[in-house]
Formats: C-alpha cells, structure tokens, sequence
C-alpha cells in the first residue's frame, strides 16, 4: 500500500482516523521542535502542534496536493507560532534574570549549559521573523526559496530577515561566536 | 565586492558554498582565493553557521515524548470540512452549536411572518389605509391651478 504523505491524506480526506494517526506519528516530533525553536517554550509548542495537526484533519477534504504535504504542514505550524507570538507576547525567561547560585564550583560545571542558554535566550530575542527565517535555514536546512515559500514573501525579503537576524546575533554574542570553534 | 558587501552575501546565502546561487558561487571562490580579508569574513560566518546549527540540539531528544503526549491527546476528532461543492453533505456536517438561539430567533421571525402573510393581516391594514383617503387628483389639482383672473399661481 502507497504510504506516501499524499496517499495518507488522501484517505484522511475520507474520514480514515488509523491514516491521520499514521501522519501524526511521522510528522509530529518535527513539527514540535520547529515550534518549540520558533516560540522557544516547549508547552505552547505543543498546543501549536496539536492545534496543526486537528487543521489537518478537518481540513483534508479540501486539501489539494498543490504543495508537499510537509511544506503546508510547516506553513501551518509557522503560522500558528507567529499568530502566538502577536497575540500574546510574554516575558522570555532569560530576560527575567537568574538567580546567582552562591557555589562557584557550580557555575563551572554549567559552563556548557550556560553558554548553551546564552546563545538561545539571542536567538529568543530576535524579532518573530528574523528568528523564524534562521530557524527554518539552519535547523530545518532550507533554501532561501523555500523559506520565502513558508513565510509567503520573496527570496529578498528572506534575505533581508538573514542579514539583520544575523547582525542581532553577532551584537548579542559577541566573542561569544569566536570562542566556539 | 567590498567587505560590507561581501558579508551581506555570506549573512544571505551562509558559508556553505553548496548555498550560494551558481551565478555567484565562482566568483565568490575567486574572491575567498585572492583575499585574506575575505577569508576571515568567511571563517567568521563558518562559526556562526555552526553555531546555529546546533542551536536547541541538547532539547531535541524530548520532541518524541512531547509528540507521543500531543498524539494522545488527538483521541477525539472533530468533524471534518467538506468542500462546498459537496453541499448536501456540507450541510448535514455544518457545526450550528455556537449560533444555535440566533438561527432559533431569525427562524422565528420568519415563521411569523409568513404566518402574518398568510393570515391577511396586512391586506386590511391596507383597506383601512385606503379608507382613510381625503382627497383626489382633482383636488389637487385645483390647489395648484393658477387663478383665472389674475393667472397667478398659487
């Protein structure tokens, strides 16, 4: 039997729950880690995921195979994030501040997790579509096209989105980027 | 290419020459060969790239459980959208719930009205209008007529 993603939805369009469960399973841990970088907040990255893939189901009869089944699930889930995202901003846990743990031998142990967060909470506060295009480009591995694909605007304005989301990163960063080569 | 612009197109297109558009990608090469300025903008963006790419790796790994938990939670369906060229069965799969006493009210209205229509109600009220007529064309007529003597109007 074709499994293929456009075979799945073709049965899902006809109400065949076992399809729409096999469609899950394949795509969503993707689809929550994309949310999950896009919103940086693993409990709203599963509401978006879940609310992507009901679409999914009460969609499918009107689905046509116009795109990859993966490319519309993707606009899906990147369009939900930035609707989030407007709707209700929230303050990034990073820019709340930490609390100084008193132990030094502490603080040197997490150097790695430290600079792990560093360079997420930049990431964090890029704008919604700076972040979302670095996102899409360096853990998804698109193509400057495709990423205009997803976020419905040209290969220029994606390009622009590259350029200022990198010149952020490089302000938050710092030597940051050159201490790990 | 200048340095400003040479950055531009590394912070575009990465620093992955299998990225870079084919009309660009040789002289890019030429530019990176010829150019040790050009080669540290280059390994500059290299480590920025790297860095990006494995950014969020170490929460990769719970993505399976935090899926298994959104699949469990897609237990019940809702209704599917039919396209709108199947009508009969967009109508019998149509979700009325949160409009239910507004159609119950304009459904009401209606009924009433053709019950209105059928009892007559408005026919009389037309008959009694009609009755209550004080004047005619000819009356009318005469208000507006100028004078006979004088030829004035009125």
């Amino acid at each position: 039997m074709d499994d293929s993603d456009e075979a799945l939805m073709a049965r899902v369009a006809r109400g065949d729950q076992p399809a729409f469960r096999a469609l899950a399973r394949r795509h969503l841990p993707a689809m929550v880690g994309l949310a999950r970088r896009i919103l940086g907040n693993a409990a709203e990255a599963e509401d978006v995921a879940q609310e992507a893939m009901l679409r999914v189901w009460t969609h499918a009869p009107r689905w046509q195979p116009l795109a990859a089944f993966k490319t519309w699930l993707t606009r899906v889930v990147v369009n939900l994030c930035l609707d989030r995202k407007r709707r209700a901003p929230w303050v990034e846990l990073e820019a709340a501040g930490d609390i100084v743990d008193p132990a030094p031998a502490a603080s040197e142990l997490a150097e790695a997790d430290e600079r792990e967060r560093l360079l997420q909470a930049a990431i964090a506060n890029l704008p919604d579509r700076q972040r979302t295009a670095i996102v899409l480009t360096y853990t998804e591995g698109m193509s400057n096209a495709q990423v205009a694909d997803i976020l419905d605007t040209s290969v220029s304005a994606v390009e622009t989105l590259l350029v200022r989301g990198k010149q952020n990163l490089r302000r938050a960063l710092g030597s940051f980027i050159d201490e790990n080569k | 290419m200048n340095n400003e612009q040479l950055q531009i197109f590394l912070d575009s297109h990465g620093a992955d020459p299998a990225r870079w558009p084919d009309a660009q990608r040789a002289a890019m090469e030429a530019l990176l060969a010829h150019s040790a300025e050009a080669r540290a903008l280059h390994a500059a963006a290299q480590r920025l790239d790297a860095l990006l790419s494995r950014a969020h790796d170490a929460e990769a790994a719970d993505d399976e459980t935090a899926a298994a938990r959104v699949l469990s939670r897609l237990g019940s369906l809702p209704h599917q959208k039919r396209p709108f060229w199947r009508w009969p069965s967009v109508l019998l799969d149509w979700q009325f719930a949160p409009a239910w006493p507004r159609m119950a009210a304009l459904a009401s209205c209606a009924a009433i009205g053709f019950m209105v229509g059928l009892a007559g109600f408005d026919r009389t009220l037309e008959g009694y209008q009609s009755s209550l007529t004080v004047t005619n064309r000819g009356d009318i007529a005469s208000v507006f007529e100028p004078e006979a003597l004088t030829g004035a109007n009125p």
